[in-house]
């Protein structure tokens, strides 16, 4: 019997295993051990709006303009419907029943023939209403990305080049890097399906010692993974209502990732299982307890005695969430020197810290402390604040993460809308839609997660990179706008540097 | 719905509203259209390219020169001399470029301009468009480049200002193509996508564009990255080598994207054959490419172009290798900054099509119709491509060259220069403007 057999459990069904019969046999066990591997991915699927987004364009027809014109036309082709009955619109925001005397503007998408072709009587303006969501940070480009990513679960695709601003600032003045020809890797967007995502949440030894058996001793790795380097944050603000929290639960459940919730929420609604992560205010540690099904349960400060206290009540990695505020180096070198395994630093919603500092470099100076520590990979850095786009992802984790937290793209991804200040978490007021179904909710944020998944899967592939831990702290692999500007303006009269 | 050629009274009546509209728009007749422009090619920068495709002249009112992008090439402007030191503006201030440079038994060619026409695909255009593009490279003695979507019969009529593009899907790729051309340009890379090879989604791969490729019609094409016999610089040269074979004539031209090693790329190129390295920036056009990946990944054009010059000058190869800067340069203006900045000659490729009457909708991939541009541009929809009657197009495009290159000759009278070639890596002719002060 073929050693291969014993492991899998499959038996012969009558008699020795002949030569003859081999390759139908081997044949049938690789297929069956094939059938046996499932890929990861997620599945996503266009969704309806339940409240869309204000249209992105307006379009203003002057009816006395068009009648004056349709009867022109009338008379000079003579009744040639063809001709006549021509639209300048090929998506259809003049085909319906009365044509350009009722202009449907929500399928309007700025190509601007219209205008241009009968600029005396057509008008297309972009809508004020869209341009005004979010807030300086959050732009409405984000918000409208987040919302197509949302609905259709794919990576966003379009014609012409880049539209925006030359580098800019916080992560828009970071690139990514690519290899050109000489690749560390044979797998470029065709491997795409060999790229992981997976990262490990925990603490892994500096390294491994082994006893006369073979077996590891001292230090033991305590870790596990989740399929994307994402998990959900606490819900910001006003969001964390019941049903948005069991949302974030079965979707972090779906995909195999983790969700950070409220313990009071996580009691009240017995939702305690390994895809959740209780936070606890330090004062309520014991409390951890609570939680057995919880793999990791973060306390909402730095407090050794705390940690001490959930450690004794609970077998759960004990992660510590720390804010951008004067002195966190001080309590990051504390934390991990005390044998925390997963940190969560957290900046403002635009990505600040106290000192105004950005993320990048935030997450790069923890990094790096770190790094100099040699216990880098004793901890797990997990980062929020600012995180709005699918490129923010990569590009913290270059900066030094292991995994981010995701806080505003849940309320846009579920059509939300924000009412006041996006800066501060507490102050947060986000209105979801009235009668939110949680399966389509659930779908949603589904889909924003395969879209943004897809989207770090073009950047590793760009870059030749197989796996998505491998991209931590790789700042070799990114390029900053105002270095190579330094680099390529350096000499140039009136060039000062630093983006001035 | 069916979609059908239509009657030429249609096309007639189209194609008469849509140019005296843009003319409208751009000779003022009509305001600006308010939801027209964006960062990168503002509502004025639009409407003066419009201008100068039909008039052949600069516009007097409209800022002709720059986006409003914040940075790179929209802060950076000429110092030129003081009035009474200026050149005459004639005909004798050379534009010409040498793309030969090495000096080998390879094709001796020079184009009348700094500048030729990027690839853009028959799928991701219509044939029309790319006639019209090439007639106006005849006129000009310049050329177009494929793109990796074959080469349509039509081509043939004026393959000597034609580079036959092979790109990593190969698509169209023919032996006879590789022998007509003058040029053979590799891509590796694209600057709107970096790393990531072509796309051409299903609604714009016809059974016209899938025959040419060797594919069935309304499947997405997805050309594969990088190109699966290349992984080392050994490799590289093998490839030219291969082409080298099938067309010895032929220059060779390697397109490339611009990693943070731009650089050792371009100077491995240059050892492996090339005679044109081909820059292609990150904020360049293209026809469909992921959101991430244009704003994203690589540098932007003006920052690589110094990186690469200076070290192609470091290592004592500059005078042997032409370079050639693509990827978000909009302008007249633009050209003569990257080659200031050390380019020898520029790609246009967004350009042409704004002339054409291009919004920059980004519809091209197909939009929500799945006809592709509405324009008739970016589309090989059977009535939308109608609408850009070719003899129209080749002179829209023959006057806007016209008008870029009497503001190249512009720029370099007044920086005392009598050819464009003496131009190149000055940056000392360039000023940095402080982002309160920029155009």
């Amino acid at each position: 019997m073929l050693t291969s057999e014993k492991a899998s459990g499959s038996v012969i069904s009558e008699g020795r295993l002949s030569m003859e019969s081999f390759e139908t046999e081997s044949a049938r066990r690789g297929r069956q051990m094939a059938d046996l591997y499932h890929r990861y991915g997620i599945d996503t699927e266009e969704i309806d709006d339940v409240q869309s987004l204000p249209i992105r364009f307006l379009v203003e027809v002057g009816k006395v303009g068009l009648a004056k014109y349709i009867f022109k036309e009338i008379i000079h082709y003579k009744g040639n419907a063809e001709v006549i009955l021509s639209r300048p619109c090929t998506y259809g925001v003049f085909s319906g029943p009365v044509g350009g005397f009722s202009p449907r503007p929500h399928l309007c998408v700025g190509c601007l023939r219209c205008t241009i072709q009968h600029p005396e009587f057509v008008k297309v303006l972009p809508n004020p209403e869209r341009l005004s969501l979010g807030d300086s940070y959050t732009t409405h480009g984000h918000i409208a990305a987040i919302d197509e990513e949302a609905k259709k679960g794919m990576v966003p695709v379009r014609g012409q080049g880049y539209r925006g601003r030359f580098g800019g600032p916080g992560f828009d003045g970071m690139l990514t890097d690519m290899s050109e020809i000489v690749r560390p890797s044979r797998d470029g967007i065709h491997g795409r399906e060999l790229i992981g995502t997976s990262v490990d949440i925990g603490s892994k030894p500096m390294h491994l010692s082994f006893d006369e058996k073979g077996e590891i001793k001292g230090i033991q790795p305590k870790m596990f993974s989740i399929q994307v380097p994402f998990i959900f944050d606490l819900p910001p603000g006003n969001l964390g209502t019941e049903k948005l929290i069991r949302v974030i639960d079965l979707t972090s459940k779906g995909i195999d990732t983790l969700a950070c919730v409220n313990s009071s929420d996580v009691e009240r609604m017995a939702i305690d299982s390994a895809n959740i992560i209780p936070v606890l205010s330090i004062d309520e540690a014991e409390k951890s307890s609570n939680y057995p099904n919880a793999r990791l349960i973060q306390l909402d400060g730095w407090d050794s005695s705390a940690v001490d206290k959930a450690r004794s009540v609970s077998d759960a990695m004990i992660g510590v969430r720390i804010k951008f505020e004067e002195g966190w180096q001080l309590r990051l070198d504390s934390a991990v020197n005390y044998g925390v395994e997963v940190i969560h630093l957290l900046a403002d919603l635009h990505g600040r810290g106290e000192d105004g500092q950005f993320v990048t470099e935030l997450f790069k100076e923890a990094h790096l402390r770190l790094i100099e520590q040699g216990r880098r990979d004793l901890v797990t850095l997990i980062g929020a604040g600012g995180i709005v786009g699918a490129d923010h992802v990569p590009k913290s984790i270059i900066s030094g993460l292991d995994a981010v937290a995701l806080d505003l793209p849940v309320l846009f991804a579920l059509q939300g809308r924000s009412d006041g200040s996006l800066v501060e978490r507490a102050g947060v007021i986000g209105n979801l839609p009235n009668k939110m179904d949680e399966g389509w909710a659930e779908q949603r944020l589904t889909n924003l997660c395969g879209s943004w998944r897809d989207q770090l899967l073009e950047i590793l592939g760009a870059m030749g990179i197989r796996e998505v831990r491998r991209l931590r702290g790789e700042f070799g692999r990114s390029m900053i706008v105002e270095h190579l500007e330094d680099e390529a303006f350096e000499g140039i009269a009136g060039y000062v540097g630093g983006g001035n | 719905m069916t979609i059908v050629k239509p009657s030429d009274i249609l096309i007639e009546k189209t194609t008469n509203l849509l140019q005296n509209g843009m003319n409208a728009r751009a000779f003022g007749d009509f305001g600006v259209p308010e939801a027209l422009g964006d960062a990168r090619w503002t509502d004025e920068l639009i409407l003066s390219t419009w201008h100068m495709a039909e008039t052949g002249k600069i516009p007097e009112k409209l800022n002709f020169k720059t986006g409003n992008s914040g940075g790179g090439f929209d802060r950076l402007k000429f110092q030129f001399l003081d009035e009474s030191e200026w050149l005459e503006h004639s005909e004798k201030i050379s534009t010409k470029l040498d793309l030969n440079r090495r000096g080998d038994e390879k094709n001796k060619i020079s184009i009348d301009i700094p500048w030729y026409g990027g690839g853009m695909s028959y799928g991701s255009v219509s044939v029309n468009v790319m006639m019209s593009r090439a007639r106006n490279a005849r006129r000009w003695n310049s050329f177009i480049s494929t793109g990796e979507g074959g080469y349509p019969t039509e081509l043939r009529e004026v393959e000597e200002n034609v580079i036959t593009q092979v790109a990593t899907g190969y698509f169209g790729v023919e032996e006879d193509t590789i022998q007509a051309a003058p040029i053979i340009e590799f891509k590796y890379a694209q600057g709107a996508k970096p790393g990531l090879g072509g796309h051409l989604l299903a609604a714009k791969a016809g059974e016209e564009v899938a025959k040419l490729r060797g594919s069935v019609p309304f499947v997405s094409l997805f050309s594969p990255f990088p190109f699966h016999s290349t992984y080392s610089v050994e490799d590289h040269s093998k490839h030219l080598d291969w082409i080298e074979t099938v067309n010895p004539k032929a220059l060779l031209s390697v397109k490339v994207s611009t990693p943070h090693d731009v650089d050792m790329v371009a100077i491995g190129s240059f050892y492996a054959g090339a005679h044109i390295i081909h820059l292609d920036g990150g904020y360049g056009g293209t026809g469909a490419a992921p959101e991430i990946a244009k704003k994203n990944i690589a540098m932007p054009i003006e920052l690589a172009i110094p990186k690469v010059h200076k070290f192609l000058v470091a290592e004592g190869v500059r005078d042997k290798v032409t370079l050639i800067a693509s990827g978000g340069i909009r302008t007249a203006d633009d050209m003569a900054k990257a080659i200031a900045l050390g380019a020898d000659g520029c790609v246009l490729g967004t350009t042409d099509l704004v002339g054409l009457g291009c919004t920059r909708c980004s519809n091209c991939e197909g939009g929500p119709s799945g006809r592709g541009c509405p324009w008739g541009l970016t589309t090989t929809d059977i009535e939308l491509q109608e609408w850009v009657p070719q003899d129209w197009a080749v002179q829209r495009l023959d006057n806007l060259y016209g008008a870029m290159q009497w503001r190249m000759r512009e720029i370099l009278r007044k920086l005392g220069l009598d050819d464009v070639t003496q131009l190149r890596g000055r940056t000392d002719l360039l000023q940095y403007i402080p982002e309160e002060a920029s155009e």
